[in-house]
């Protein structure tokens, strides 16, 4: 089945607006959801939580059960038992499972956006482009696994018929994050249920509504209740999870400082354990978008606020860095400065925001930190509710809102040049030339996203070469990658590499095994 | 007063100019019946579709034969064949466009002569291109090679602007207005991304009003284009765009920039009317078109406008829901309450490419016609119903194309119902067309913009990718293709 992405909401048309707004009030309507723990399709109490608006955080979105090590352990036994079933269907069988839950989402559109919008601040652009998301990876990951059934084309001699097959590796732990609260951790879950593991999910403790919606609609497809299940909480379950000897491949997108521990926990052979376990990981980034002298500053500077202020910054392939070429600087600093005056800071739902409250109070006090850390501001958009209009929806003074702000020429070695903010905060560095800014960029330890405004065709090749990210973009934002147009990943610290979307990401979740039979009898070749 | 402008049976309508003299004519007779009354009398048979096809063919081949021509202007020729010649070589164009974009980024000889070598590099398939790029990375040739480059896409910068601001411009103007055409300036700048920048554009549409309004006291009176059918005609006419005039202009949120612009676009207004200048405001891309359309309307609503300036706004052809976008015009014109008529410039529309290409990568259905002729349909539609609506006294048509099929559909269509219209062209691509629609006594318009090299060249290389889009009229005039065929209906 060819596969194209998932048309976006056309947002600028008012009776799609309308529409979405009408979909938010029926969710509201509705809330708090009920999320329990999700084993073998049986719910269950655990330690009680809540997940809470960003934007208005006296608004309770989900009422959650959290699970506890035990329950871990009861996942995971599940899980394994109902792995021979599930692993012994073909990759097509179960690729119309996941295209069914594709068609679920679909048909869920403005509600599944709406949740991301209440639950984890999304403004609905984004908040839209993540469902989108969430159905381009089950179709694009159905598809690679019904291709997986013919396995891989191998030498054949007389008498002699070799196969490649692909098999599911087992019991897969699957660590989401609530940046993408439904794509990524749609995209980890269906990438390891389609090639025949089955899942414990244990999803961000910010997102676990979103987390519900997905399972649901994977169950509700005909995924079966052994085979995957829900683990909402912080770390006690995904803790008790990596250290499992039962589990297989730990699939994590997150924080550098946890990808680094579940790779260590991972790499120790637990009592019992017969396997090693894979990790396939996502961790975080330190983003550099290089401005050449020649570039048009009537792109770049458009293209820099959306890389680093979409979102609230909280995308792990947003900007936080610019190196612009010391000839320009001045026109960009000024140019940059003036936009992101004019960003209006408030709640996800209304329509007019450009930045969205952060994800939670610690996410708030982080990005705080690091404003204070950084002196004297060159810019500052103002704050929430200052520059909106009257009309829109009220801007809570709870809400966990940070304000856009641009530091110029720190030191190099300054906390907000080097460390990961996940926040609206960037800092703009001048350097002699783009060589120069190659050489920043190679020296960081993370590699996930870059980008270039030039208008040499050279330069644009030589940086290419010489980047070491995942990523590059060339005079366009650093962020929103596509499923199947831009393969998402990046090395160094930034993860172990697989590119999420791309045509070889399920290699991960998979073994590979040779089959040779012998096709002679009585020297015949029968 | 509220009249409503209800759809005009085609053709109802008195024919003063079906056999119009193609001497220059003094404005038709006021549309009879005046402002009120939607279908004017007169009682002539309405035109069949093959008198009416007869008629812009003779409509066509009359402006044919008043165009100047090209063997009398060497310049122009070579042009055209440098042109033509670009238009099959898609690589040597790209990279042509390429280095015209690029080049007020080269701060000096040796960065022109860098990217020259480069962008020509690789245009490997063309033959052209590679001769290009030994000249211009040669030890000897290379200075030469990009002064020459150089100073060719400033002359083809030159011939797009009339000037590097508003005084530089004054003589310009002044000139075609001593030849027939009047103007509307159009004052080119970066983008929009500051509020300073908004303000800084605010300031030199003020200063170009004052500017010009001093200068136009002394130009000789143009009778044909100082009064219609409908009254007075300014002689001062300044286009602005909204995307200029905030940065706050957001798709999902056409409040935010109606708000942003408000004050600035108010205040434009004011100068306008306390100048006597008419006041014309641009339209973009479809992502602004709700901001763009409910400002200019909500503007012109308010108590002060109430008797000036004259103002207009831009109906796109090209999208398809310009039908009912044009009705939604025409309605709120009949009921208002303005004492200047309010002028509709219909033009097909300038940013197909970024729509199809925008709608595309969100897997949206394109906004616009995606077939040339259900497009060039659509404006002929669109004219009949515009010019049929002037007749009211209530809207002024402008008729803004450079496809000599269009113009004459529209003009022999006016001259039918006896409308009293303008056209308008692009100064640098519309320059031949203007010449033809003087000689014919037609009254015209040229959009004419202003502003410094840098400001200059994206409105260049704009123009030029339009020109020699395989699918425009003029690169299909410029190829040679014949008469009938260039005026065969679509
Ligand atoms: C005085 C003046 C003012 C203008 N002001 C504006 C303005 O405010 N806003 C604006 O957007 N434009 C404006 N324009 C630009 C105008 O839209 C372009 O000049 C115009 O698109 C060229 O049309 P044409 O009739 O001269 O040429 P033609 O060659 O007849 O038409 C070319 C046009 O057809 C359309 N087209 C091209 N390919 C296709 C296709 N495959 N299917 C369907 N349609 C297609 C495109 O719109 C293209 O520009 C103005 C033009 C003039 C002369």
């Amino acid at each position: 089945m060819t596969f194209i992405n998932e048309p976006a909401l056309e947002l600028r048309r008012a009776e799609v607006r309308d529409r979405a707004t009408a979909a938010l009030a029926d969710l509201d309507a509705r809330l708090p959801i009920d999320v329990p723990v999700l084993i073998d399709g049986r719910p269950a109490p655990g330690t009680p939580f809540d997940s809470v608006d960003p934007g208005n955080p006296a608004t309770v979105v989900a009422r959650v059960q959290g699970a506890s090590a035990a329950q871990a352990d009861t996942a995971v036994a599940a899980a394994a038992a109902a792995y021979p079933e599930w692993s012994a269907r073909t990759g097509h069988e179960r690729a119309e499972i996941v295209r069914r839950a594709a068609a679920l989402l679909r048909s869920n559109r403005l509600g599944a956006a709406a949740l991301a919008v209440r639950e984890c601040g999304k403004p609905w652009a984004d908040a839209d482009a993540d469902v989108c998301e969430a159905i381009d990876f089950l179709e694009y990951y159905a598809n690679g696994a019904a291709a997986m059934d013919d396995g891989q084309p191998l030498l054949q001699m007389p008498g002699e018929r070799n196969a490649l097959r692909y098999v599911g590796r087992g019991v897969t732990a699957v660590i989401a994050p609530w940046n993408f609260p439904l794509a990524i951790a749609t995209g980890m879950v269906s990438a390891a249920l389609v090639t025949g593991n089955t899942v414990v999910f244990k999803p961000a403790e910010q997102a676990p509504a979103c987390a519900r919606l997905v399972v649901d609609a994977l169950h509700a497809a005909g995924v079966p209740h052994g085979a995957l299940a829900l683990l909402p909480g912080g770390d006690e379950p995904g803790k008790a999870l990596v250290a499992h000897p039962g589990v297989h491949t730990i699939a994590f997108t997150g924080s550098c400082a946890a990808g680094l521990s579940i790779l260590e926990t991972a790499a120790r052979l637990a009592p019992g354990q017969r396997h090693i376990k894979r990790v396939v990981a996502e961790m975080g980034g330190k983003n550099c978008v290089v401005v050449d002298e020649d570039a048009d500053l009537d792109d770049a500077v458009p293209g820099i606020v959306a890389s680093a202020f979409a979102f609230a910054g909280q995308k792990c392939s947003a900007a936080s860095r610019v190196l612009v070429h010391e000839a320009i600087a001045d026109d960009l600093i000024e140019r940059l400065s003036g936009a992101i005056a004019t960003l209006q800071v408030g709640p996800a739902e209304d329509f007019a925001t450009d930045v969205p409250p952060v994800i939670d109070r610690e996410a708030q006090e982080r990005v705080a930190s690091y404003v204070d850390k950084g002196g004297a501001p060159a810019a500052q958009a103002p704050a929430a509710g200052d520059a909106a209009a009257d009309g829109g929806p009220a801007v809570s003074s709870d809400g966990y809102y940070a304000r856009p702000t641009l530091f110029v020429d720190l030191p190099e070695d300054h906390p907000v040049v080097t460390e990961e903010i996940f926040g609206p905060v960037l800092a703009v560095q001048r350097v002699p030339s783009i060589d120069a800014a190659c050489e920043i960029v190679d020296a960081g330890t993370f590699a996930l996203t870059g980008g270039i405004y030039s208008r040499s065709p050279r330069t644009i090749e030589s940086f290419v070469r010489r980047s070491p990210v995942g990523n590059v973009y060339v005079n366009q934002p650093i962020t929103g990658a596509m499923v199947g147009r831009q393969p998402f990943g990046g090395g160094r610290l930034s993860g172990t590499g697989p590119k999420a979307g791309g045509p070889d990401y399920l290699l991960q979740f998979v073994e590979a095994r040779s089959v040779s039979e012998d096709t002679v009898r009585h020297g015949l070749v029968v | 007063m509220s009249t409503t402008i209800p759809p005009t049976p085609t053709g109802a309508a008195v024919p003063p100019g079906a056999d119009r003299p193609s001497a220059p004519a003094g404005p038709p007779s006021p549309a009879p019946g005046g402002s009120g009354t939607t279908a004017p009398s007169g009682g002539a048979q309405p035109h069949s579709p093959a008198e009416r096809e007869a008629a812009i063919r003779r409509v066509g081949a009359e402006l044919d034969r008043a165009l100047p021509r090209p063997s009398r202007s060497p310049m122009a020729f070579a042009e055209r064949r440098a042109m033509a010649q670009l238009m099959d070589d898609p690589e040597l164009k790209a990279a042509v466009f390429r280095f015209v974009d690029v080049r007020p980024a080269c701060a000096d000889a040796p960065a022109l002569a860098r990217h020259l070598a480069e962008l020509l590099e690789d245009a490997e398939g063309s033959r052209l291109g590679r001769r290009g790029a030994k000249m211009a990375s040669g030890r000897g040739t290379r200075r030469l090679t990009a002064g020459v480059a150089s100073v060719g896409v400033r002359g083809m910068a030159q011939r797009f602007i009339v000037g590097e601001d508003a005084a530089t411009a004054v003589p310009g103007i002044e000139r075609m207005w001593r030849d027939g055409a009047a103007s509307t300036v159009d004052l080119l700048g970066e983008t929009t991304v500051t509020e300073a920048e908004a303000e800084s554009y605010y300031a030199r549409c003020a200063e170009t009003l004052r500017t010009l309004h001093d200068a136009a006291q002394t130009w000789p009176a143009q009778r044909l284009l100082e009064v219609d059918a409908a009254g007075p005609i300014p002689r001062v006419n300044l286009s602005v765009k909204v995307s200029a005039l905030t940065p706050l202009l957001r798709a999902h949120a056409p409040e935010r920039g109606i708000a942003g612009a408000t004050e600035r676009l108010r205040g434009l207004l004011r100068i306008a009317r306390d100048t006597g200048a008419h006041l014309h405001v641009d339209m973009e891309s479809f992502d602004t078109r709700e901001s763009i359309t409910e400002l200019t309307l909500r503007l012109l609503s308010e108590p002060e406008f109430q008797a000036g300036p004259s103002a207009g706004i831009v109906l796109q052809g090209y999208l398809t829901e310009s039908p009912e976008h044009l009705e939604r015009l025409l309605s709120w014109a009949g009921s208002s309450n303005r004492s200047s008529p309010f002028t509709i410039r219909l033009v097909k529309g300038a940013y197909w490419d970024h729509e199809v290409i925008d709608a595309t990568r969100h897997g949206w259905a394109p906004p616009v016609f995606q077939d040339r002729r259900a497009c060039d349909r659509n404006y002929e539609a669109l004219s009949r119903r515009l010019i049929d609506a002037s007749l009211t006294g209530r809207v002024r048509a402008a008729i803004a194309s450079h496809n000599l099929r269009s113009i004459a559909a529209a003009a022999a269509y006016a001259d039918e119902v006896g409308a009293d219209i303008e056209f308008q062209v692009l100064r640098g691509l519309g320059d031949e067309t203007m010449q033809a629609l003087v000689k014919t006594g037609r009254r015209v318009r040229c959009y004419s913009p202003v502003g410094d090299l840098v400001a200059g060249m994206a409105y260049l290389v704009r123009r030029l990718l339009e020109n020699t889009s395989n699918d425009s009229f003029l690169s299909a005039q410029a190829k040679g293709t014949d008469l009938d065929t260039l005026l065969e209906a679509p």
